[in-house]
């Protein structure tokens, strides 16, 4: 008996303690007393961005340090989030309303879906509308007139880098339409090289081909959010074409045969290492890249037209943000850190730092000195919506994500994908039933 | 020596007034902790799984089960029992070899164990560099002229939880071998040599005798493993697979449903929902090994 018990107490807790996790998201939150400006302020930032903006570390430290000088009560505490960590961190937190003051946020359904859970307080009922008009892309985070996240960075999403040395080796000129970039793919296979490069073991590279290539074929955003509340069908020939050109490009062997066992930045690696001709990057990267392979050698361009609709060979345009989180004791000096970072001395640093743009129509673009950003910011300043902003991001994962994955890998065909996508749509639709009416509410705003 | 005697019989009294309800005496403060730690976390999952926007429902059950990532969450976890005979089998045998004196035992011992000590996520990382497609294992199946079984073992879906498996095989091997082998030295030598008079040989011998010797821990393990398999896989995939149970749902799991519906989806309820059912998978398992060993009467007699 005795044997028994232990065991059983040993399973019970064993049994339990996974459970708990689960539990822990549901729990009652509680309001903490309001502030007391004449004490110490303490702030701590949960952000991500060293990844795609390298240098960005250092850049927050420094002006951490200049605001620290400027308001010696205020001290701030920075935790540089895992790109796979940065959601699901802030989702804990949110149940526990225990963690960052400040947090970063992608744009879009990233920064709205949060809001919606009432996990942020909006932005703009504390940075005066004066200086958030100058904020570029705060619209894909305005809901019911309200800026719920600060636009710190734009990120260009997503060009195509290519090596002019490795192409004109192969005596391929650059493609710039999707013909062209499929036969580019023969004479390059053909010669041994490797076309594009990429990884999509983490997914997120699922994301980002459903945007640059699947924005060709919608002739608006409202096309997407409308297949998302079920206006529309993800199996419509405009939602569901951008599989089929994915599947082209998957039959004519365009990417690295370790696709699948490859993350997204170790895929781009293999492109700066010379061993493809083409790789897709986040345009807050592109200052890294060309410095790695060389200015006279890198090329960059939108992703080569297939469609006829509005955003067809357009690059994408969306911003990186801030927040304020809802639990917060100090709103309002967040809300003045992230005008600090705003300052024209700042932004200026941040682009020198990373070569990112700042989110700023008060940023002097005569700072852009090399001749692949002067590039992307043509792009970018005629850009598109960014895509991926404006799907849930269940979606995204299940649909984007892992759709890609099996297609890439041969598992699955453009077909198939399709179904799937708007198979999991409409699951969705039944278990994200409050997301959903946001959805239908955030839709008119694109009417 | 009048106080010495009382000593002596006092508590031979208690114990007698206590009668059936001393177990429950002993282990009362496990019980306490166990209550005090998950008893609130428990009747919230239980309470989160039965309600929607204020009201009482079972509707998450039945959304949870109509869910086909969950079902193939539960087929996967299912499937990676198939790892516990492997598992048993295996630390059966490498304990045996070392418990016959294998020649440089001790270094064998050390080296089998030491996967258990390293870290899951460090295990991920290191397994998921190595089983790249063009990673060193294939490098080394191509080096050797067998670059036809060279596979994206993590990276397609036909292979990647049985990848998987073995990965977790490789670790948890090292726990069983230490439980047996500690069992095994505690066996009185006087026994297989009685055995090996009588004429028995190695296979005589270990079936004989050493197997009815281990059946206690072997059921132990045997309930342990079966528990990781189905609720404690988690640390494995989410590093391996980049938390998303990739590719496709090729290796996702209950566990890792179960986050991502709670932390990523932001749908409490029905991680909640999932999580009683997987609680309820590893009772009714538990319940079953237990009767299983109650009618066999293994392990019992220790």
């Amino acid at each position: 008996m005795h044997r028994n018990l232990g065991l059983a107490v040993v399973a019970t807790l064993a049994a339990a303690a996974l459970l708990g996790s689960a539990a822990s998201a549901a729990r009652p939150n509680t309001h903490r007393a309001q502030q007391d400006p004449s004490a110490p302020v303490n702030l701590t930032m949960w952000w991500w961005g060293e990844q795609e903006a390298a240098g960005a570390k250092n850049w927050l430290a420094q002006t951490i340090n200049l605001y620290e000088k400027k308001h010696p009560n205020v001290k701030i505490k920075t935790v540089l989030q895992t790109t796979d960590g940065l959601i699901p961190a802030f989702k804990a937190a949110a149940a526990a309303k225990k963690g960052p003051d400040i947090q970063y946020f992608w744009g879009g359904i990233w920064s709205l879906d949060d809001a919606w859970l009432g996990n942020q307080k909006p932005v703009s009922d504390y940075i005066p509308r004066s200086e958030l008009r100058h904020y570029l892309n705060a619209k894909e985070d305005t809901y019911a007139g309200k800026v719920w996240t600060a636009p710190w960075y734009v990120q260009p999403s997503f060009p195509v880098l290519y090596r002019k040395d490795v192409l004109a080796k192969a005596r391929v000129k650059v493609p710039t339409t999707w013909p062209a970039l499929l036969k580019a793919c023969d004479a390059l296979n053909s010669k041994g090289i490797t076309p594009l490069a990429g990884g999509i073991k983490d997914g997120w590279f699922g994301g980002w081909l459903y945007s640059i290539i699947g924005a060709q074929g919608i002739s608006s955003i409202s096309d997407v959010l409308d297949a998302t509340t079920g206006k529309q069908k993800f199996t419509d020939p405009k939602h569901a074409a951008w599989w089929i050109r994915l599947q082209e490009l998957r039959d004519h062997k365009c990417w690295n045969d370790d696709m699948n066992s490859l993350e997204l930045y170790q895929g781009q690696q293999r492109w700066a290492q010379g061993k493809a001709a083409m790789t897709v990057t986040a345009g807050s990267d592109v200052k890294k890249f060309v410095q790695q392979v060389g200015v006279a050698k890198v090329g960059v361009m939108a992703m080569p037209k297939w469609g006829r609709g509005p955003y067809a060979g357009k690059l994408g345009s969306t911003s990186q943000t801030v927040g304020i989180t809802a639990w917060t004791k100090y709103p309002q000096e967040a809300a003045d850190f992230i005008m600090f970072m705003h300052k024209p001395e700042r932004m200026a640093a941040w682009f020198n730092t990373t070569g990112a743009f700042p989110a700023d129509d008060r940023f002097k673009t005569k700072l852009i000195k090399l001749p692949q950003q002067k590039i992307l910011f043509n792009l970018v300043k005629n850009g598109a919506p960014y895509l991926e902003n404006f799907i849930p991001t269940e979606l995204d994962s299940k649909a984007n994500f892992a759709q890609s994955q099996l297609l890439l890998g041969g598992s699955i065909d453009a077909a198939q994908a399709a179904a799937a996508t708007e198979k999991i749509a409409q699951r969705i639709r039944l278990t994200q039933r409050k997301q959903m009416a946001n959805f239908k509410t955030w839709a008119q705003s694109y009417k | 020596v009048t106080s010495g005697t009382v000593a002596l019989s006092d508590p031979r009294r208690r114990r007698l007034r206590l009668g059936r309800v001393e177990p429950l005496v002993w282990i009362a403060p496990a019980i306490a902790v166990v209550v005090f730690v998950f008893g609130y976390s428990m009747f919230q999952l239980v309470q989160t799984s039965l309600r929607f926007e204020g009201h009482w429902t079972t509707d998450n059950f039945r959304i949870t089960w109509s869910d086909p990532t969950f079902r193939t969450a539960l087929t996967h976890n299912v499937r990676l029992l198939i790892a516990v005979p492997v598992l048993v089998l295996l630390s059966l045998l490498l304990s045996i070899l070392l418990f016959e004196g294998l020649r440089g035992w001790r270094f064998h011992r050390w080296a089998l164990f030491l996967p258990y000590v390293l870290a899951i996520p460090v295990i991920g990382v290191v397994f998921g560099q190595l089983l790249q497609f063009n990673g060193l294992v294939n490098q080394l199946l191509r080096a050797v002229g067998l670059g036809g079984v060279a596979q994206d073992w993590l990276g397609q879906p036909r292979w990647a939880l049985w990848t998987m498996t073995a990965v977790i095989v490789w670790r948890e091997l090292g726990f069983g071998i230490v439980l047996f082998l500690a069992r095994l030295l505690s066996v009185p030598s006087d026994v297989f040599e009685a055995g090996r008079m009588d004429g028995a040989r190695f296979f005589r011998l270990h079936r004989r005798i050493t197997i009815p010797q281990l059946s206690g821990v072997i059921v132990f393990y045997v309930i342990v493993e079966a528990i990781t398999m189905v609720s404690w896989v988690f640390n494995y995939v989410y590093v391996m697979t980049n938390g998303q149970g990739g590719p496709g749902d090729a290796t996702q799991v209950t566990e890792l449903y179960i986050y991502q519906t709670a932390f990523q989806y932001q749908a409490p309820e029905l991680a909640s929902a999932a999580a009683v059912m997987l609680f309820g998978t590893t009772l009714v398992l538990i319940a079953i090994f237990f009767r299983v060993q109650r009618s066999s009467g293994v392990g019992l007699d220790e």
